[in-house]
C-alpha cells in the first residue's frame, strides 16, 4: 500500500474514533434557578427525574448529616434512592433526628432516637421522595432529605447556581424541590460539554 | 359581740381575705425569650410549660443562665467584650474584663384573664360586692431582663405592670445578681454561689414563676391573732404578722448545686417583711434579720448509669426530662417587731417594742415521670410567739402561740407537649383564721382543676375552676351565721416575646 493510502486510511480511523467517542461522552447540566414569591434560590434540590429502563445501585459510601450548634448541617441534602445517610451528633446538647413522613407518607415516619455527642445512626432511604429532619428537643431545627430516583443531582447554592457533572447523553427531565415552592419540570438534552437549564420555581 | 360589728368584722376579713388573694394572684413571669433570641432556639428547648422549667432548663438556669456545655458554640448573639480576655493578665492594673449581652435582654409577657364567680348570698353582696363575671383582672405586663455578665456573674430582673393590684404601679419582682464563687474557694463550678438583691425565696415551688394563675394558699398564709379591735376592747392579743413565704424578700442568699447539680442547698438572710398595721404606727422594716434554708436532693431513677448524669434523659424517640424523685425540707425564721415607738406614739406607751419570734417549717416531695407526669406535694407549719396585753392593768403576758399548718398536692399532665391538664388540693389548718370567721371549718380547703394549651411555643390559653372552702357571712333575717363557697373559674391568655 503506498504511503498516501495508509495516511488517508489513517486519518480515517482517527476520525472515526474521535467522532464516536464524542458521540457517547458524558456531558455536565450547568444553570440557574430563579424564584418568584421565595425568600431565595439557595437550598433547592435539581435532579434528573426517573429514566425510563433505567435503574441505578445506590452507593456504598454514606452521605453524612450533622447537628451542629443546633442546626442541621447541610440544610438540603439530596440523595439516590437506597442510599443510607449517617445522621450525626457534633454537639453536646442531646439531640435526635425523626421524619413525620417520606414524600408525604405518615407510615414512613421514623424516629431514631438519641446518641451522644461524637456518636452516629444510620438509615437507608429506600423510598422516594422527601424527609423533612425535625428534632423534638429543639422545634426550630429543621433539614431535608430528599430521594431521587438517579444519581444526577445538585442543590442550588446562594444565588441559585447548580451544576451536575457527567450527565450520559440523552434527552431528560429536570425536576425540581423546595421547601417553600412548587415542583418545576423541564426538559433538558445532554450531548458532550455542557447543556445549560435555566429554571424558575414558583411559591 | 355585737351582731353589727360581727358583721362588720367578718365584711372585713372577707374583704382583706379577697384582696390579698387577687394582689397573689397577678402572675409573676419568669419566661424569658431574650435567652430564645440569644440562642435562636424555641422555648421549648428550657420549658416544658412556661415559665415551667425542663430539666434543660433547670441546668441551664443553675448555670446562670448558660447552656450546660460549650455555651459559646451556641451563642447566636455574641456578647460584648467590656475588656479583651488578655485583660485579666493585666489586672490589677486594669479593670477585670467582663462581658454584657449583645442585645439588651429584654422581654415581655402580658397574661389577661377572665374570671366568673359564682352567685354571691345578697347579704354578702349588699356589704362586699364581687361581679359575676370580670374581665381581664388582673390585667398584667411584665418586664423581664435576665442573662449573664461573662462567665460567674448572672442577673435578673422583672418589673409587673398590671391594671389594678401591687403592679399598678410598677412592682419590682425579682432584682438580683448572682455570683458563682465557688472557684475562689476551691470547690467545683456552682456549688457555692451569692446572691443579691431582692428575690423570691429558694421555695420548693415557685410561687412566681408558677404555671397556675392561682398562688399556693400555705405560701400566702400571715399569722393574725385577731385582725380588727373593737371599741372599748382592753385586752389585746398582739400578734400580727404580714409575712407569707410567697413574696419576695430583700437579702443575700449563700447557695449551690453539687452531686451533679441533683443536690441543692441555700441560705438567705433578708429584711423579711414586719407589721405594716396593727399596734403602733406602720413600720414596714426592723432591726432583725430573717433567714432562710432550704436543702433538697433528686434522686435519678433512670437505669442507664449515661443517661443518667447526662443533661437529659435519652429515649427511644429523643431526649428527655428524667424520672426522678426529689425530697426537700425548709425553715425560716424571724422575729416580728410590734409596738415601735415612731415618731414617739406606739399604741401601748407603757411597753416597749414586743418582739415575737416565728418560724415556718416545711418538707415536699416531688415525683416526675419522663415528660409525662408530674406529682408533687408540700406539708408546712407555721409558729408565732404571741402575747396579751391589758390595756388598763398595763400588763403583758405571754399567750397561746397563734400556729398553722397546710400545703398543697397536685398533678400536672402531659396529654401531649401543648395540651397540660392539671389537678391540684391547698389546705390550711389554722385554729386562729378559724375563730377569726375566716371559713366555716378549721380547715379551709380548695380544689383547682385547670388545663393548659400551648397555641404556640409562646402563647398559652389556661383555664382553672376554684373549689373553695366555705366562708361566713350573717344572715339579716335570722341573724345567724351562714356559710357560701366563692367559687370561681378563671380563664385567660398569655403570651410573651
Amino acid at each position: 500500500m503506498s504511503t498516501w493510502k495508509m495516511a488517508v486510511k489513517t486519518v480515517g480511523v482517527i476520525s472515526f474514533a474521535l467522532i464516536f467517542a464524542s458521540t457517547g461522552r458524558a456531558g455536565d447540566v450547568k444553570g440557574k434557578v430563579s424564584v418568584q414569591g421565595i425568600k431565595s434560590p439557595e437550598n433547592i434540590a435539581v435532579y434528573v427525574d426517573a429514566i425510563p429502563g433505567k435503574k441505578f445501585d445506590p452507593p456504598a459510601d454514606h452521605v453524612a448529616v450533622d447537628q451542629r450548634k443546633m442546626n442541621f448541617v447541610p440544610r438540603v441534602t439530596v440523595v439516590l434512592q437506597g442510599t443510607t445517610v449517617d445522621f450525626v451528633n457534633s454537639d453536646s446538647v442531646a439531640h435526635n433526628v425523626y421524619w413525620p413522613s417520606v414524600g408525604g407518607n405518615k407510615k414512613l415516619a421514623h424516629n431514631l432516637g438519641t446518641w451522644p455527642k461524637g456518636d452516629k445512626k444510620s438509615f437507608q432511604f429506600t423510598d422516594l421522595g422527601t424527609a423533612a429532619l425535625l428534632c423534638n428537643v429543639h422545634p426550630e431545627m429543621s433539614a431535608f432529605v430528599v430521594v431521587v430516583p438517579t444519581p444526577y443531582f445538585a442543590v442550588t447554592d446562594a444565588d441559585g447556581s447548580f451544576e451536575m457533572k457527567d450527565v450520559p447523553p440523552g434527552t431528560y427531565t429536570l425536576k425540581t424541590w423546595s421547601e417553600d415552592g412548587k415542583v418545576t419540570t423541564q426538559s433538558v438534552t445532554v450531548a458532550s460539554g455542557t447543556a445549560n437549564a435555566d429554571l424558575t420555581v414558583k411559591k | 359581740m355585737h351582731n353589727g360589728t360581727k358583721v362588720g368584722v367578718i365584711s372585713t376579713i372577707l374583704t382583706a381575705g379577697c384582696l390579698l388573694w387577687i394582689l397573689a394572684l397577678v402572675p409573676r413571669a419568669s419566661a424569658i425569650p431574650a435567652f430564645s433570641r440569644k440562642y435562636q432556639t424555641s422555648c421549648a428547648t428550657c420549658h416544658n410549660d412556661y415559665p415551667e422549667l425542663n430539666d434543660f432548663g433547670e441546668a441551664f438556669k443553675k448555670n446562670g443562665f448558660k447552656f450546660p456545655m460549650d455555651d459559646e458554640s451556641f451563642v447566636k448573639e455574641p456578647p460584648v467584650l467590656l475588656g479583651a480576655k488578655a485583660q485579666k493578665e493585666a489586672f490589677p492594673n486594669a479593670i477585670y474584663p467582663g462581658e454584657i449581652p449583645g442585645n439588651i435582654p429584654i422581654s415581655f409577657r402580658y397574661s389577661g384573664n377572665f374570671i366568673y364567680n359564682s352567685k354571691r348570698p345578697d347579704a354578702v353582696a349588699a356589704t362586699s360586692f364581687t361581679p359575676r363575671t370580670d374581665l381581664f383582672v388582673p390585667n398584667t405586663l411584665t418586664i423581664i431582663g435576665a442573662g449573664s455578665f461573662g462567665q460567674n456573674i448572672s442577673f435578673w430582673i422583672d418589673n409587673d405592670i398590671s391594671a389594678a393590684g401591687s403592679g399598678a404601679n410598677g412592682g419590682l419582682g425579682d432584682g438580683y445578681a448572682k455570683f458563682d464563687v465557688s472557684h475562689y474557694v476551691g470547690l467545683p463550678s456552682r456549688v457555692l454561689n451569692v446572691r443579691f438583691g431582692q428575690f423570691e425565696l429558694d421555695l420548693p415551688f415557685s410561687q412566681a414563676r408558677t404555671i397556675y394563675p392561682s398562688p399556693y394558699d400555705i405560701f400566702s398564709e400571715t399569722a393574725v391573732a385577731q385582725p380588727t379591735t373593737t371599741p372599748g376592747q382592753t385586752v389585746f392579743e398582739t400578734t400580727n404578722n404580714p409575712f407569707f413565704l410567697g413574696t419576695p424578700q430583700r437579702g443575700i442568699e449563700l447557695g449551690g448545686y453539687a452531686n451533679n447539680r441533683n443536690f441543692t442547698w441555700s441560705v438567705a438572710f433578708d429584711d423579711g417583711t414586719n407589721s405594716a398595721y396593727g399596734l403602733g404606727p406602720a413600720l414596714s422594716a426592723r432591726n432583725t434579720k430573717d433567714v432562710y434554708v432550704r436543702v433538697s436532693q433528686r434522686f435519678n431513677l433512670e437505669r442507664d448509669p449515661q443517661s443518667r448524669n447526662a443533661v437529659q434523659a435519652a429515649g427511644p424517640t429523643g431526649p428527655r426530662d428524667h424520672t426522678s424523685i426529689r425530697f426537700g425540707g425548709f425553715y425560716y425564721h424571724g422575729t416580728n417587731e410590734l409596738n415601735h415607738p415612731v415618731n414617739g406614739s406606739p399604741q401601748f406607751t407603757f411597753l416597749g417594742t414586743i418582739q415575737e419570734p416565728f418560724y415556718r417549717a416545711g418538707g415536699d416531695l416531688r415525683f416526675k415521670y419522663r415528660n409525662k407526669i408530674e406529682l408533687f406535694g408540700v406539708g408546712m407549719v407555721g409558729h408565732d410567739d404571741n402575747h396579751t396585753v391589758d390595756a388598763v392593768a398595763q400588763t403583758i403576758s405571754g399567750a397561746r402561740a397563734v400556729t398553722f399548718t397546710g400545703g398543697f398536692a397536685g398533678s400536672n399532665f402531659w396529654i401531649y407537649p401543648w395540651l397540660i391538664p392539671y389537678m391540684r388540693y391547698d389546705f390550711v389548718n389554722s385554729p386562729t383564721d378559724f375563730a377569726n370567721g375566716v371559713s366555716q371549718y378549721r380547715t379551709r380547703n380548695r380544689f383547682s382543676p385547670g388545663f393548659q394549651v400551648l397555641v404556640r411555643a409562646n402563647i398559652k390559653v389556661i383555664g382553672e375552676y376554684q373549689y373553695h372552702w366555705g366562708q361566713p357571712f350573717i344572715d339579716p333575717t335570722t341573724n345567724n351565721t351562714l356559710f357560701f363557697r366563692p367559687n370561681s373559674f378563671v380563664s385567660g391568655i398569655d403570651y410573651v416575646f
